[in-house]
């Protein structure tokens, strides 16, 4: 089964704001400045799968600079406090927060995964059969941030097909 | 009243301890779980007021959660705090009982919203 994706770059982008808003930067300081650079190194990055009515990832990866501070917001704590536990708890909340709000907006029959995290760049996650069919990149205080959505091929090939 | 807490991210614990002190709410005895499973056990030694649930959790849903604890006879006041939110997922946690939906990510103000007519 097989649908048309509704969510678009300015639902990730809404999306990405109302988690700055809330967590990353609640004064309104530092908000993520956008640069379309898909290209945009990382060092660090997570991801939930969403299965079902449509099927795909949603990857938030940044610097380990800017996770740090973004654990460090959301901790209340300075970012030389963070320990790794903390990194990484936060990393895969983000993309668990985003993830569940592209759920909300796809059809009915939609399951969100745990989130998983990986300590080392974007670049190394392969995510077989898919396409990046949108995406949100930024500089946050000086440091990369990016959160994407990549559509499992299958599904793609069903449409086509269908 | 005692508020028990359940989600599997320690920092989504966190976060939902601050805003309800935030908010105002800080006074009350706030216990965590980590999963649905926890959750449950907790629910039966504690006797919370009050739960607070993500809904997707490893061992035990948020959803089959309060399921089960109203087979179990318990009529605590439950509502879900979760990123994900869909309308057939409201209407599930409706039909088994839930009062609240509140979706990640959340103000303080929406938790006063909330909690400020079941907490007082």
């Amino acid at each position: 089964m097989s649908v048309e994706v509704e969510v678009n770059e300015n639902d990730l982008a809404e999306m990405v704001e109302q988690v700055w808003e809330s967590y990353l930067d609640p004064e309104g300081i530092n908000p993520l400045i956008p640069t379309y650079d898909e290209n945009q190194p990382s060092e660090v990055h997570s991801s939930v799968s969403i299965t079902g009515s449509w099927t795909g990832h949603i990857v938030y990866a940044s610097s380990t600079q800017a996770a740090r501070r973004a654990a460090a917001a959301f901790l209340a704590m300075e970012a030389d406090e963070v320990s790794q536990e903390d990194l990484t708890d936060v990393l895969g909340e983000l993309a668990n927060i985003v993830g569940g709000n592209v759920k909300a907006m796809l059809p009915p029959g939609a399951f969100l995964s745990l989130p998983q995290v990986v300590l080392a760049p974007e670049s190394t996650a392969r995510f077989p059969n898919t396409q990046r069919i949108s995406g949100v990149y930024g500089i946050w205080d000086g440091e990369p941030v990016s959160i994407s959505m990549w559509h499992s091929r299958a599904d793609n090939n069903q449409e086509v097909g269908a | 009243m005692k508020i028990l807490i359940a989600d599997d991210s320690r920092v989504m614990r966190q976060i939902v301890v601050r805003t309800m002190r935030q908010a105002g709410f800080g006074d009350h005895d706030l216990i965590e779980a980590s999963n649905g499973r926890e959750a449950f056990d907790m629910a039966k030694a504690e006797n919370p007021d009050l739960i607070l649930s993500d809904w997707n959790m490893p061992e035990m849903t948020g959803i089959e959660l309060l399921r089960q604890l109203r087979a179990s006879g318990s009529d605590v006041k439950f509502g879900f705090v979760t990123s994900e939110s869909t309308p057939e997922m409201k209407d599930q946690a409706s039909a088994a009982g839930a009062l609240f939906f509140i979706v990640k990510p959340f103000s303080a103000e929406r938790f006063d919203e909330v909690f400020a007519p079941i907490l007082g």
